[in-house]
């Protein structure tokens, strides 16, 4: 393929008059227009029953409950996340949402360019007059998942693996070691963490290696790569597993305890509402275990090999945080520093 | 193959996976033909923004190939890169424009010829295979990014795994107003066409070609000093690739993030093989590359096709294009045979 200097000349040089042409954003596509829609960038795979599949769930619940036309996208890299952003802004949707704290930046250097797209980041901490952020309380839970974990193990060692240390994961095994001391100060939780989110494999060999120091109660927050710490306990049948996110409890019900779980779909569905109806102000939308939102669910299947008293304990404790007479203690919780 | 064959087997295959996998045909190859080039803004903000670091790390790939040295170390020689003009940028935060941006984009092709080194020298010492180290060196750079976001590099408040964000002035000028075209491409397309010039004019790019077409032939008959040329190439090799890290992060995200790269560097030897390692058909194959890829986001947006379709995609016309210049090349012999 031997390319003339010219041809490559002639190439450029039309590229250069046709981006030449239009200098203008498009920000002003679709503002008259009455739909309502909504965009979903996730930073995974929407498959994995977790983290990206609740966020695809809670956008589609927008598209049945309030008939918003949506859009989603799977992106990977802070480039991608910026040119996303953008090319929603240009389209005129009303509403984007980022679905991690990562998004956040991309999102600071957008919103002030496309100013009738709210920017919505969750777990981020940054507002503007078109950016908004939602802090799920997902540590309340995870304390509460520490003391059922205390209750159920014998050899007082737990786990927890994680994908990446991102700060609200690492604020909920924070949370989750703090229940579970609460309960017995000598339990030990080893903490690792995988290096990604997506390697099932890799998963499965950290929890086999947690098992074989004894582990028996595995809290995984890895996504697509925690299905791997579910395999392993159902193989070896010597750990306890409790999910993150979603409501994981059928993935391996004879071994799950049960799920922190988001319910992605209320908090996307209480935040389009407020938005549809013009009460939305922007800001750091906080959802804790008073709004339902964020919860711990007893695998059904489980119920009754967990003792009663650890099961009262749990939601008087439950009751205590709701009502706001218990803090949960986490050291690197999220400030709204910035 | 032309370019016009080439587009054709792009769009015959996308229409038979599309078909296969029950997806609307004609509204996904609009939104790829859209997002690829729907406007000449779009032109500029997405696919050339996205050919940029693969045009750069395409010519790394090509000028070491050239040279019969297989470089896969692109990513972690962009990463170094990266990593290096972050680290400069932070640590003179109030540098002028007109000296900060040549300095952290020396300072990144430094850091790429760093990253090249180790293998480089390990070739020449011990002849151990390029092949092998450089990919090795792509974990050890991906895992010390990784380790300096969550440690010296990390921005102020410590929450999240990336750096502070760059000071405005070290932002690479936009090329055309009105769209996010950087001047990263522009020195990308300069230096496709002084690499060009430099090979095909110059003794020393003669030393180059013939070291890759046979380097006993090179040392015996042509007096040429094998090993110190083959070292030179492969420093110059990182240094473009470290260049293409620089330019990412001054003209694009603006931050060391470790998901910086979605695989530039991989993604650069399909650039550099379908240029047939010609530094002008580098600019051409990844501006190729650089409109599906910002194709397969507009799809998954408006026709709700997964974007790694796309890859599916890429992949084959990687292949296709390979195979049909062996068969090429076979009937030539075959004729000249005659």
């Amino acid at each position: 393929m031997r390319i003339p200097l010219r041809t490559i000349g002639r190439v450029l040089a039309a590229a250069a008059f046709v981006a030449c042409g239009d200098p203008k954003p498009t920000n002003d596509v679709g503002q008259n227009s009455p739909a309502f829609k909504v965009a979903l960038l996730t930073p995974g795979p929407i498959s994995d029953q977790s983290w990206n599949g609740g966020a695809y769930a809670g956008l589609l619940q927008l598209r049945d409950s309030l008939g918003a036309e949506v859009s989603h996208v799977q992106t990977k890299t802070p480039a991608e996340f910026e040119e996303n952003f953008r090319q929603y802004g240009a389209q005129g949707y009303r509403v984007v949402f980022g679905h991690g704290f990562e998004f956040q930046d991309a999102a600071v250097r957008v919103a002030p360019d496309y100013p009738n797209t709210l920017y919505i980041t969750t777990s981020g901490s940054t507002t503007g007059p078109n950016l908004a952020g939602i802090r799920f309380a997902f540590e309340e839970p995870s304390y509460i998942a520490g003391v059922i974990a205390a209750g159920m193990t014998k050899s007082k060692k737990l786990g927890a693996i994680g994908g990446t240390e991102l700060p609200p994961v690492k604020a909920s095994f924070e949370a989750f070691t703090a229940g579970a001391r609460s309960v017995d100060p000598t339990i030990e939780v080893a903490v690792s963490y995988l290096g990604n989110w997506d390697d099932v494999a890799a998963g499965k060999e950290q929890a086999l290696a947690q098992i074989a120091r004894g582990t028996d109660v595995i809290f995984q927050n890895a996504d697509a790569a925690g299905l791997g710490v579910f395999q392993a306990a159902r193989e070896s049948r010597k750990a306890w597993v409790i999910g993150s996110n979603a409501d994981q409890n059928s993935i391996a019900p004879e071994v799950t305890l049960g799920s922190v779980l988001i319910d992605l779909p209320l908090a996307f569905l209480t935040v389009g509402r407020e938005i549809r109806d013009g009460t939305f102000t922007p800001r750091v939308i906080a959802l804790g275990t008073s709004t339902g939102v964020v919860r711990l669910v007893v695998n059904p299947a489980a119920r009754d090999k967990i003792p009663a008293a650890v099961l009262q304990r749990a939601d008087s404790i439950t009751t205590a945080i709701a009502g706001g007479t218990l803090q949960v203690p986490v050291a690197s919780r999220d400030s709204s520093a910035r | 193959m032309t370019g016009a064959a080439l587009v054709a087997l792009v769009v015959l295959l996308l229409c038979g996976l599309l078909a296969v996998s029950g997806y609307d045909v004609g509204k996904a190859l609009t939104a790829l033909a859209r997002g690829a080039a729907g406007s000449p803004t779009i032109f500029a903000s997405s696919t050339l923004v996205r050919a940029t670091p693969l045009l750069l790390c395409g010519l790394a790939v090509a000028l070491a190939f050239r040279a019969g040295i297989v470089n896969i170390g692109a990513d972690g020689q962009l990463l170094a890169g990266a990593t290096a003009a972050t680290a400069l940028a932070l640590a003179f935060p109030r540098a002028p424009a007109l000296l900060g941006v040549p300095l952290v984009l020396a300072g990144g092709a430094l850091a790429g010829v760093l990253c090249a080194m180790v293998p480089a020298w390990l070739r020449r010492r011990f002849g151990v295979l390029e092949v092998i180290t450089t990919i090795m060196m792509n974990f050890v750079v991906l895992y010390l990014v990784g380790y300096l976001v969550r440690g010296p590099l990390q921005e102020p408040s410590g929450i999240n795994p990336q750096s502070a964000t760059l000071s405005e002035a070290y932002r690479l000028p936009f090329v055309v107003p009105g769209t996010r075209l950087h001047a990263g491409f522009l020195i990308g397309g300069l230096l496709a066409v002084a690499l060009a010039w430099y090979l095909r004019r110059t003794a020393g790019g003669f030393r180059i070609r013939v070291i890759g077409a046979n380097p006993n032939a090179a040392a015996v008959a042509g007096q040429v000093n094998v090993p110190v040329t083959a070292t030179r190439v492969f420093l110059a090799s990182g240094a473009l690739a470290g260049l293409a890290g620089a330019v990412e992060v001054t003209g694009v995200t603006m931050a060391l993030y470790e998901n910086l790269s979605p695989g530039y560097g991989f993604s650069a030897i399909a650039v550099a093989l379908l240029a047939n390692l010609n530094p002008l058909g580098v600019i051409l194959s990844a501006t190729f590359l650089g409109a599906l890829t910002a194709g397969a986001a507009a799809m998954q947006r408006e026709a709700g096709v997964p974007s790694v379709l796309v890859s599916v995609i890429e992949a084959a016309v990687i292949l296709g294009v390979l195979a049909s210049r062996v068969v090429i090349a076979r009937r030539a012999r075959l004729r000249s045979a005659l």
